[in-house]
């Protein structure tokens, strides 16, 4: 309560608030957000297989240490609540849309030998990207299916996927 | 029907505060070695006065505030602080956040007659009061506390503003 016949600067207040905002409410929201969009993409890039057991537990250990990190910031109060479940909301909104996502290996245009892993992400209304994965599936089945021999089957599957 | 209202009636009789402008009453700060200080031998200072649990981390970091604007405006602000906790020991308290004002103790019952807050209400800490020279209470936090009354930009606008409105009178 201030006595209003005061005259003081709104900008001290405004900042204030800013502040206050962005910790109580656009805080808890990012991290809702990145927490649900960090767990369900290491969830689909285990799903489909293809990454080496290194990456999915480093990707994995980052996702963790990043959800746990915003959750010492942001328990301050319930009124974090509501926006934290929207972030959660909205990423699972737009994981929904999300048909797989794959690391395949490519290869440097300017650099041929020297190969790197990208994250791809297949929308559902991809067709022609779901049929391509679809397409790697089956032939990683097959290559599986016919035995130890198939090691390099499964590798070139594996760097397409 | 007539309890809700009896009920409604109660809540709000213990929602309800001390309006800002009003004269501060008198309140005797008593340090631990002793020294009994009333609020009225401030007059014709500006008095930043703060009501303080001693255990509770947001009093702590405002205390370290009130210290700063101390120094800032240094001979025409007064600050003080009253702890009313059980047990306070504002002697380590004092001497733990290096504060230079003086600290005193109170009952609970006294700050809510303060405050103007119905006796036995649950009061947020730090509870923030800026006298003018005057001894009017020009600025107070809301029964369950205040953030803004504990940042140091807001404050020195607030006080720059109680300065100026003295000047202007």
């Amino acid at each position: 309560m201030i006595d209003h016949s005061l005259v003081i600067s709104p900008l001290g207040a405004l900042l204030f608030h800013l502040h206050q905002g962005f910790w109580l409410y656009a805080w808890p929201m990012m991290i809702g957000f990145v927490t649900i969009i960090g767990y369900q993409a290491v969830g689909r890039i285990v799903m489909m297989g293809a990454a080496r057991w290194p990456v999915v537990f480093g990707l994995a250990t980052l996702v963790s240490m990043l959800s746990l990190f915003g959750w010492v910031t942001m328990v301050r109060g319930i009124e974090m609540i509501p926006l934290y479940g929207c972030g959660v909301g909205l990423a699972s909104a737009m994981m929904s849309r999300v048909y797989a996502i794959t690391m395949p290996e490519i290869s440097l245009p300017c650099y041929p030998k020297l190969k790197m892993r990208i994250i791809r992400i297949i929308w559902r209304g991809d067709a022609e990207g779901i049929e391509q994965l679809q397409r790697v599936l089956r032939a990683r089945a097959e290559a599986a299916h016919r035995g130890a021999s198939s090691e390099a089957g499964v590798e070139a599957a594996r760097a397409r996927v | 029907m007539k309890l809700m209202l009896v009920v409604l009636a109660g809540g709000l009789l213990l929602q309800a505060q001390g309006p800002v402008p009003r004269p501060a009453p008198e309140l005797r700060i008593v340090e631990a070695s002793g020294k009994t200080t009333m609020l009225s031998s401030y007059r014709g200072r500006v008095v930043l006065l703060a009501f303080i649990s001693t255990q509770c981390a947001h009093c702590q970091r405002a205390s370290l505030v009130f210290e700063q604007l101390s120094h800032e405006f240094a001979g025409r602000l007064q600050v003080a602080e009253t702890a009313f906790d059980d047990a306070a020991d504002t002697t380590a308290f004092t001497k733990r956040f290096g504060l230079t004002f003086p600290v005193g103790s109170t009952s609970s019952d006294a700050v809510h007659a303060f405050l103007g807050v119905a006796a036995g209400a649950r009061v947020g800490t730090p509870q923030v009061v800026a006298i003018d020279r005057r001894g009017m209470i020009r600025a107070q936090s809301e029964r369950l506390g205040s953030p803004l009354l504990q940042t140091p930009e807001y404050l020195r606008d607030l006080l720059n503003a109680i300065f100026r409105a003295e000047a202007g009178q």
